[in-house]
């Protein structure tokens, strides 16, 4: 109807040679083979829509399942650890401060290390991120200022070893740089991974995908029922098996293309919400208890006149602690239960709360003047206080890494899941479509 | 067969249901992105009144209450004293820099504040307390000087605070303990002899202290060549100015920079002093009977010659060492 109407619009618009097509195609139409023709050109066509439709649809979700499971995630990966380690190269510098003229070798070892860490973590983002936008912008900043930190931190250290003051105006202005800086532009970062592995998500389970193959499946097998119900009635024959075998192909490509979705969608999502959800609250977690870590090293630095340290401490707290409803806590749980590490959190929790009663004997110590047992309770050989920080680092650092290998597997099968369509469609759809030839041809055949 | 079929194509299509419905969801990132983002709440101290200051100090800036006469012991402090609430509570609260190499610095081997003026702390101490450790130490800011006197923060603030009138409105000062003046300190490759050398150049100064103050008043008399003043949080920051070749030099207390000078062996002290700068301990207003006590541990100080081996102990190797300080005290009792 649409067509031959617009096609009276062409005639009216003037193209002669085109007069009469439709009516030739009506005459042609009133005939038995001539029906037949036109069934089985719209049975092709259908049947080609449906395979291009799908094709594209399955596509999409490939390429966005393997951005997924590739590179976003790696991306999201490495911009994570590199917040991780430069929170806790400025920690450990700091806190080492605090130890006196004479650093600990272990503390020493761990700065170094989380500074390898750091540049080799900068060197993968910058080969990977784009050559422009956010991204860029934040990883060429760490990659300038990350030096000029180390630089500052070897002042300070070579300055302090000598018993000079200016060694601690040293390490101040490189946690300045740190702060002001270098973290921010990693959080940065973190965040445009982040916020691009979740728009991959969208795409990868993105619902109009269902929908559209849905509607030309259903489409294109009405359509081949509608031809069978008319080769049927004109030909008096019952079955078409050519034609039946074509339903039954077509149906089975719908079906393989909606399981396979929905199990790739089911796969996505167990990603989602067992691999970087996770790793997304507790990394949140570990950085946070970095920052606070650091920020009473920098009170005790400061001896009294670190006001802003212990108010950035609260806030730090706050922002974790479970009892206020935009805390970051109560989503730990929320992901904790899905990933069934509830335990571990409880354990995490209390670790948490011990350790916060050994910052309130610090700060009492440390406003009643007794600096060297305050600090001794801080960064002493046998400070309670480093020990609870150390097991809360080490054991949120073992939720991130075992959620990221629940991300990878969970990513690898939604990628498994929906690999075989990429061939599998076009290949039933192909023996589909040589089905429907054949059916209709049998049939134009008794007609010659 | 037909059953089976719509049976899993029923299943298909509840799977892609249930999946595209519970699928993604940012609630996670977005509530750990919110909690990363906490910002650093900021710290501020009310901003002082700037009151004219008394025509009696417009006079004498340095003149202070007359001492205690005679000095009691620790067991015999007035009852309704503040010295005696101090040794009630045990301790006395110090406000003093902790990077004053020479008069107020950390020892970061022991772990221990000393300098000349650690010295006078701990004397105080022994004078109130009979202990001359029993003192706690808070680091202050040089912006944080004034507030925590007044704030009650600490019992009085020992941090190289020149005495000046306008300073008299917002505390207390005790009699001089040591008169410095302000100098400039350039890298020993410098050609640089005072102040007017260094028209157009940046010169770093603490800010909130008096050399800011000085800076700014030079350039108001001298619009055309004057230095650019570069202030910074802390005195020890502009070591690392220096250092850094940010600033072609430091205007400051000569008392500062002789530490400074010590902890870097390329750079000198030039020129004249050009201010002068006696310094005092700030004690809170509403304290003058701490004042009084204060003075008198100080007078006893200059007369006994403990004085004289402080400075000795400190700063006989940077500078000789002079008479101490003279006492001016205000008119009346």
């Amino acid at each position: 109807m649409l067509v031959s109407s617009s096609a009276n619009t062409a005639l009216a618009s003037g193209l002669p040679d085109l007069r009469g097509f439709g009516a030739r195609v009506r005459a042609d139409a009133a005939t038995t083979p001539g029906a037949l023709r036109l069934l089985a050109t719209l049975a092709v066509v259908v049947t080609i829509a449906f395979g291009a439709v799908t094709h594209a649809a399955a596509t999409d979700r490939r390429h966005a399942t393997a951005a997924v499971a590739g590179h976003t995630e790696r991306l999201l990966v490495e911009a994570d650890s590199l917040d991780s380690s430069l929170s806790d190269a400025d920690t450990t510098a700091v806190t080492t401060f605090l130890t006196g003229g004479i650093e600990p070798a272990a503390r020493r070892r761990r700065y170094v290390a989380d500074l390898r860490s750091a540049s080799r973590q900068l060197t993968t983002l910058t080969q990977e991120v784009g050559s422009s936008g956010t991204d860029r912008a934040a990883v060429d900043t760490i990659a300038v200022q990350l030096p000029v930190y180390a630089g500052l931190i070897e002042a300070a250290r070579a300055n302090n070893r000598q018993g000079f003051p200016v060694g601690a105006a040293y390490l101040r202005q490189a946690s300045d740089l740190m702060r002001s800086t270098i973290l921010p532009a990693s959080a940065r970062l973190y965040a445009v991974e982040a916020r691009r592995l979740d728009s991959d998500y969208r795409t990868g389970v993105g619902t109009p995908a269902f929908a559209v193959v849905v509607l030309t499946g259903t489409l294109v097998l009405l359509v081949l029922a509608g031809a069978q119900y008319f080769v049927a009635r004109r030909t008096n024959r019952v079955f078409n098996v050519p034609l039946v075998a074509a339903s039954v192909v077509l149906l089975a490509a719908t079906c393989w293309t909606l399981v396979a979705f929905g199990l790739q969608q089911g796969s996505l999502s167990r990603a989602q919400r067992r691999g970087s959800d996770p790793v997304e609250a507790f990394s949140a977690a570990r950085i946070l208890m970095l920052r606070a870590e650091r920020d009473e090293s920098l009170a005790l630095v400061a001896r009294g006149g670190g006001d802003q340290y212990l108010a950035d401490f609260g806030a730090v707290v706050q922002a974790l602690d479970g009892s206020r409803q935009r805390g970051l806590l109560p989503e730990l749980s929320r992901v904790a239960t899905r990933t069934g590490s509830l335990p571990s959190l409880r354990r995490y929790i209390a670790t948490l709360n011990a350790y916060l009663a050994q910052h309130a004997k610090i700060v009492g110590s440390e406003r009643d003047g007794h600096f060297s047992q305050a600090i001794a309770t801080a960064v002493g050989p046998h400070s309670t206080e480093t020990r609870l920080a150390s097991r809360m680092n080490t054991g949120l650092g073992a939720q991130v890494t075992s959620a990221q290998r629940r991300f990878r597997a969970a990513a690898d099968t939604a990628s498994a899941d929906i690999a075989g369509l990429w061939v599998g469609i076009p290949l039933l759809v192909l023996a589909a479509i040589t089905l429907v030839i054949v059916g209709f041809r049998q049939r134009l055949g008794e007609y010659r | 067969m037909t059953g089976r079929l719509a049976l899993v194509l029923a299943v298909a299509a509840l799977a892609a249901v249930a999946a595209g419905c519970g699928s993604t969801s940012d609630r996670t990132l977005r509530a750990s992105l919110q909690a990363l983002r906490t910002q650093t709440p900021t710290v501020t101290s009310a901003p002082s009144p700037n009151l004219p200051c008394s025509a009696a100090h417009r006079r004498d800036p340095t003149a202070s209450l007359r001492p205690l006469e005679p000095l009691p012991p620790p067991s015999g402090l007035p009852q309704d004293s503040y010295a005696s609430t101090i040794r009630h509570r045990g301790r006395l609260i110090v406000g003093v820099d902790q990077n004053t190499l020479l008069f107020s610095y950390l020892n970061p081997f022991t772990g221990r504040l000393q300098g000349f003026e650690i010295d006078l702390v701990h004397r105080l101490a022994g004078a109130i307390l009979g202990n001359p450790d029993a003192v706690e130490f808070k680091a202050i800011t040089t912006a944080q000087r004034f507030p925590f006197v007044q704030e009650g923060r600490v019992d009085l603030v020992v941090d190289a605070v020149t005495i000046t009138c306008d300073r008299w409105q917002e505390v207390s000062f005790s009699t001089v303990y040591y008169d410095a003046g302000q100098r400039v300190l350039v890298p020993t490759s410098s050609h640089v002899r005072d102040l007017r050398d260094l028209a157009g150049e940046k010169v770093c100064v603490t800010a909130g202290g008096t050399a800011l103050t000085y800076l700014q008043t030079y350039a108001r008399k001298h619009p055309a060549h004057h230095p650019l003043p570069y202030p910074v949080a802390q005195r020890t920051d502009c070591l690392v100015a220096l250092q850094q070749g940010n600033v072609a030099a430091i205007a400051s207390d000569d008392a500062i920079l002789y530490g400074f000078a010590a902890q870097d062996p390329y750079t000198k002290l030039v020129g004249p002093r050009f201010t002068d700068e006696p310094y005092g301990m700030a004690i809170a207003k509403s304290h003058p009977d701490f004042v009084r006590f204060v003075n008198a541990v100080l007078a006893q100080m200059r007369a006994d010659g403990t004085w004289r081996a402080d400075y000795r102990k400190w700063l006989g190797r940077v500078a000789p060492t002079p008479a101490p300080p003279t006492a001016h005290y205000l008119g009346s009792r």
